[in-house]
């Protein structure tokens, strides 16, 4: 796992180098689809927090006269059956279903970083217990694990927020022990050990700061995966539940309408969660591209 | 380029593929449609937990609808009079040789004369012992789904084959609805002394009504289907449809897409708004019925002894806020359905229900205001009502995953904010909302309906104050309003044992009225059932409110 | 090797018990299996039921009660339908292989097709096209992707061919009467092992590529070209061998994962298969299925992690020295 072991180790052959931020930003904007996809993804996260502001008409405004319209020049995305205008209202879900897919990547990542540190910094039986409580994570179906969760604590937000970033954490902690075990023999770290530095320290302002970019990566991984789950789970009937709106509760109760004449109500919702999760995709694939030059084109 | 080989050989498999099936999907409706080979396949959005009807795991609908009626004999079979009321009306099953008897006198003593043509489909007379054996079952087994009723039974005789008399201990007024309605009679020769549960969960090779399970436990091809074909040795009108094959589509949304795609010929789906455009327009080649005269009452249920709703005023307030009809009309106006319930018992007991009580409500903003500041709120810079800086707010709390409740709700929350209430929305899983959640008192306001297990009025269950769940009754009472009227209890009460058919309409009524005056809950909306089947299905097709559709399929026909 | 083996096998079954354990004490936290007792009138029938469950006794003597029983095949009786819960695993491990079956052939043979033709011609049109395609196919919800099959794949193919049967089916793996391999199993498999494949063969198909271009810009490759070798042998004898290494590794772990996504799709088509018994469970609270059947999905992910390994030491002869 060779991604990112150059980085943060001084410059090549001596000379003052470009530093490592401008190196990777010129590399990043290289990558067009990524940036474009970083210029798309802020103005959606802007769209959908500034929804009050932006979304033509306001969240939950029913229109019972006219009920389910197709799109037209007034209702870009059309009406649903209660007549409300299908683009505010996702305007209004998008908050939800990025806030959960921002805070489960948060909450995974921070989790994922602590576990990977610590299993790859102190080895021996913190390396043993940790690496197996991963694969168990990784053995029980989601889905279970998720249902029950939910089933016992009831599907609020913070409950599906907090049982998604208990299940995404798993790539993350590996991810960073392999880059744990990579730097922790190297001279920067040994030298910070030897002055007395305290391992807390060591990982956290030597080592942690140098895994920065492989971490990034798997948090853009988990944005895209909490977001595909929330929407699973909405079909199923476990995910955010009304009156809270999210991107996969209005797709999974358009469900009925596939084959009918208001189909462009299973259309759109669906829609943005690809063009979301695409985007997140996409600037996942950029960074990893401007953080490993030598990698391959995978 | 030699490469394209790789790419080419999937391809090539899945063009073919697709041409091959094109081929043969083209050439029409040969394959399975309902009038070509005789078989009836209706989608069904439920798939019974088993086939012992007594059992608790018998509980479901779909189950009685499809396997139980058409399968096993019953006492009476109640079905909508064909008059013009909405009521049903009881009527003795070709099992009895006539109206059962009941003999004068203060103990009631029933007895019932059997046809003496009635056979099970191994040519063995149903007789009294059948009935004896299956009363036996209900109060002597384990696991058993419900006893109400038949625990007020002293004793049932058998003076000959042909006779049952049954002895009450306790008055019972529903008394029709026993030895049937959700049980069926089971016969003893075949369980008497062997374990009933094992022999009927899975299916069963016998029968007692014009149909039978397609070879037994082969009937029910579990998460697939059931099916019945016709019962050889029914005594009554033969069965002519050759096979019924009831399909399990528990994805109900995906119901009325295979009606489209021809997968189903017939459906009786829950009213849930997402098909009801399409129905609207009509489908070609299909007919539908919809009806409002149903057993199911959709009703804001009043926590009557917690704030905000423990005030008669502010319950009121709340009923002039809404225009119910509207509401409905807005819910079920594509299936014809635009009037708003106005009372606690259903429309197939409509004889028992009087509507002057709650048609009083309907939405009045001047009403609201004066109610209101008699009790000292005022509106808000918000618009919300609001006494002493603190606004009136309450939360609805309804079923999870119910399309048709997420949407009354929001119409709901609309609503009531334009009259200055505040409602939140939680909504939570069934068996949270009835096992814990209404039994508690832990609402204020909730959203479910009222379903009437037979024509039978009353409701002393939910609303008599000494069915108040409470430490004294172990919790057990079914009142999870909490609704305590002067004078509701002796007349509900006497609703539910008083056999005098005019006295009992008259009891109903009054009980009605006091429930409507003082808003203790407010009805919306009889849960219309609907019917959608192909124009090849032919017959007496109608909507059985207490028995299904299928109850009289023997008399249907299938036409090319 | 062996004992390289037998000591993953060793471990794989302390991971398993592991997660039995989490399966068992999460379901008994979250479901009460005599929660749909509480209408019954008769209030005594719940607390008999309590007590002929055992529910009274330790969580950790049910445990142990429960795990003799799995061991000896009785993983009990189903609180909802009382059926013996390995019957009903066993009906619907039968549905989901058959999905599980063609969707992994399927995948495999699209993914390594696409794979292999996307790295030879690196940044040739096709390449762009299924790069692009593929990382639509990681990023579409499953469902969705569902649901606009049936609109097209049913819907606007019947309005497009004026069809009055659809050409593809969507409820369940036969029509009413069939049964056996035939045209009607294929057109109603045609959707829902659609769908389960959708994502395999994007993913796979980007790790085949990536692979299989490491391979070809590998030394050796280079020698043997530059020796003459024909370029289509050289694909096919040397570079795909090589490139299909960790690609097949990464397959068995996805194969393992697959049940997870059967459950949305046995959803969705009305197939009786492992997930929709998963969707019936958690909604009726039955907890013994719950518990046996989490036990059984963990015990397909460990069972492809072994084959994983075993493929990777079959493949990669260094690994069968060391």
């Amino acid at each position: 796992m060779p991604i990112g072991a150059e980085l943060g180790i001084g410059g090549i052959d001596g000379h003052k180098p470009r530093s490592q931020w401008q190196l990777f930003r010129s590399r990043f904007l290289k990558h067009r689809l990524a940036v474009f996809s970083l210029i798309l993804l802020i103005l959606l996260i802007f769209a959908c927090f500034a929804a009050n502001l932006v979304a033509p008409f306001p969240a939950n405004q029913q229109d019972l006269v006219i009920g389910a319209v197709g799109p037209n020049a007034h209702h870009w995305f059309g009406t649903d059956e209660l007549g409300r205008d299908m683009l505010s209202e996702i305007l209004y879900a998008g908050r939800t279903s990025l806030r959960i897919g921002l805070t489960v990547a948060f909450l995974s990542t921070l989790l994922g970083t602590l576990v990977g540190a610590v299993s790859g910094y102190f080895g021996k039986w913190a390396d043993q217990g940790l690496m197996r409580l991963t694969d168990l994570f990784l053995v029980i179906p989601q889905l279970v694990v998720l249902a029950i969760a939910i089933q016992g604590f009831g599907s609020t937000q913070v409950v599906i927020a907090l049982s998604l970033a208990a299940l995404f954490w798993m790539g993350e902690a590996r991810v960073v022990r392999g880059q744990v075990l990579a730097l922790r023999e190297r001279e920067f770290v040994e030298a910070a050990r030897s002055i007395g530095a305290s391992p807390m320290r060591v990982v956290f302002r030597h080592i942690i700061p140098n895994c920065l970019g492989p971490i990034l990566v798997g948090a853009t991984l988990a944005v895209a995966g909490a977001i595909l789950t929330e929407s699973a789970l909405s079909y199923l009937g476990f995910g955010v539940q009304l009156p809270a709106t999210s991107w996969g509760n209005l797709l999974s109760s358009a469900r009925g309408y596939v084959g009918t004449p208001q189909a462009y109500l299973i259309y759109f919702p669906g829609m943005m969660i690809l063009i979301t999760v695409l985007a997140v995709n996409f600037l996942g694939d950029g960074l990893r591209d401007a953080l490993d030059p030598h990698g391959s084109n995978g | 380029m030699k490469l394209r080989k790789y790419l080419v050989a999937p391809i090539a498999v899945f063009a073919l593929l697709s041409i091959s099936l094109a081929a043969c999907g083209s050439n029409g409706s040969n394959g399975n449609s309902a009038a070509a080979d005789g078989t009836l396949v209706v989608g069904a959005d439920q798939e019974p937990e088993c086939l012992d009807w007594v059992a608790t795991c018998s509980g479901t609908s779909w189950g009685s609808w499809a396997a139980l009626v058409t399968t096993l004999p019953q006492a009476y079979f109640s079905h909508a009079s064909s008059g013009s009321s909405a009521a049903y009306v009881y009527e003795p099953s070709p099992l009895l040789a006539g109206e059962a008897t009941v003999a004068p006198g203060d103990k009631q003593i029933i007895t019932y004369r059997l046809n003496p043509a009635a056979v099970w489909s191994d040519g063995v007379a149903i007789t009294s012992t059948d009935f004896k054996y299956t009363f036996d079952q209900i109060m002597s087994g384990e696991d058993i789904y419900d006893t109400t009723g038949y625990a007020n039974i002293e004793s049932v005789e058998t003076p000959d084959p042909t006779t049952v008399v049954v002895s009450y201990k306790e008055r019972f007024a529903g008394w029709k609805g026993l030895f049937g309605s959700g049980y069926g009679i089971m016969p003893s020769h075949l369980l008497d002394g062997k374990n009933r549960n094992a022999i009927m969960k899975d299916g069963y090779t016998f029968s007692g009504g014009p149909w039978k399970l397609d070879g037994g436990k082969s009937g029910w091809k579990k998460g697939v289907s059931i099916t019945l074909v016709p019962n050889e040795n029914y005594w009554g009108t033969k069965a002519t449809i050759k096979k019924v094959v009831f399909r399990f589509i528990t994805d109900t949304s995906a119901l009325f897409q295979a009606f489209k795609a021809g997968e189903v010929d017939f459906l009786y789906p829950q009213p849930q708004p997402d098909w009801f455009p399409a129905v609207k327009g009509g489908i070609d080649g299909a007919t539908i019925k919809a009806t409002a005269d149903t057993s199911s009452v959709e009703a804001l249920w009043l926590n009557n002894s917690k704030p905000p709703f423990d005030n008669e005023s502010i319950r009121k307030a709340i009923a002039y806020s809404l225009d119910r009809d509207a509401i409905v009309k807005r819910l079920f106006g594509p299936l014809g359905v635009n009037k708003a319930w106005q009372s606690f018992n259903p429309p197939i007991v409509a004889a028992y229900a009087d509507p002057a009580g709650f048609s009083g409500y309907t939405l009045d903003l001047a009403k609201v205001a004066e109610l209101m500041s008699s009790q000292g709120y005022a509106k808000g810079s918000d618009g919300y009502w609001a006494k002493d800086g603190a606004k009136l707010s309450f939360t609805l709390k309804t079923t999870v995953g119910n399309k048709r409740r997420e949407l009354t709700a929001q119409i709901l929350q609309a609503g009531f904010k334009t009259a200055g209430f505040e409602m939140k929305i939680k909504t939570q899983d069934a068996g949270v909302l009835f096992g814990k959640t209404a039994p508690s008192g832990d609402f204020e306001m909730t959203l479910y309906a009222q379903v009437a297990t037979g024509p039978e009025p009353g409701n002393c269950n939910i609303f008599c104050s000494v069915n108040i769940p409470t430490e004294a009754n172990g919790g057990s009472g079914n009142n999870w309003t909490r609704t305590n009227v002067a004078g509701l209890d002796e007349l509900l009460a006497k609703v539910d044992v008083e056999t005098d058919t005019a006295q009992r309409i008259s009891d109903s009524k009054q009980a009605d009225l006091l429930t409507g005056l003082s808003a203790t809950s407010i009805p919306l909306d009889p849960l219309p059932n609907t019917l959608i089947f192909r124009n090849s299905v032919r017959g007496p097709v109608a909507d059985n409110a207490t028995l299904g559709p299928f109850w009289n399929m023997n008399l249907w026909t299938l036409k090319g | 090797m062996i004992q390289f083996l037998g000591r993953r096998l060793l471990y794989s079954i302390v991971v398993l018990l592991l997660a039995s354990i989490v399966a068992f004490v999460g379901t008994r936290i979250a479901f009460d299996p005599t929660a749909r007792l509480a209408q019954v009138r008769d209030k005594q029938v719940r607390e008999r039921e309590r007590e002929r469950l055992g529910l009274d006794k330790p969580i950790a003597v049910q445990y142990a009660k429960w795990v003799g029983d799995f061991a000896q095949g009785d993983m009990g009786t189903s609180e909802v339908t009382r059926q013996p819960v390995a019957t009903m695993l066993g009906s619907g491990l039968g549905y989901t292989m058959q999905l599980m079956l063609w969707a992994v052939i399927l995948s495999i043979i699209a993914a390594i097709a696409i794979g292999v033709y996307s790295a030879v011609r690196q940044y040739s049109a096709g390449d762009y096209i299924f790069t692009t395609i593929s990382f639509i196919g990681i990023s579409i919800p499953p469902f969705w992707f569902a649901f606009i099959a049936i609109q097209f794949f049913v819907f606007q193919l019947m309005a497009w061919l004026n069809l009055s049967r659809p050409i593809f089916y969507f409820v369940g793996l036969h029509s009413t009467g069939a049964s056996g391999f035939n045209i009607d199993y294929l057109q109603h498999l045609f959707l829902p092992v659609l769908v389960l494949t959708v994502q395999n063969i994007a993913g796979w198909s980007r790790y085949q590529r990536a692979s299989m271009l490491d391979t070809l810009n590998s030394d050796y490759i280079r020698t043997a070209r530059a020796k003459g070798v024909p370029r289509r042998q050289v694909i096919t004898r040397h570079a795909l061998r090589n490139a299909l290494i960790p690609v097949v590794t990464v397959m068995a772990l996805d194969i393992g994962l697959l049940f997870g996504g059967l459950v949305i799709t046995e959803q969705i088509f009305s197939i009786p298969g492992m997930g929709r018994i998963f969707v019936q469970a958690i909604t009726n609270g039955d907890a013994a299925v719950l518990t046996s059947w989490t036990v059984v999905a963990a015990f397909f992910v460990l069972l492809f992690n072994l084959i994983a390994d075993l493929a990777y030491g079959w493949l990669d002869p260094r690994v069968r020295v060391a």
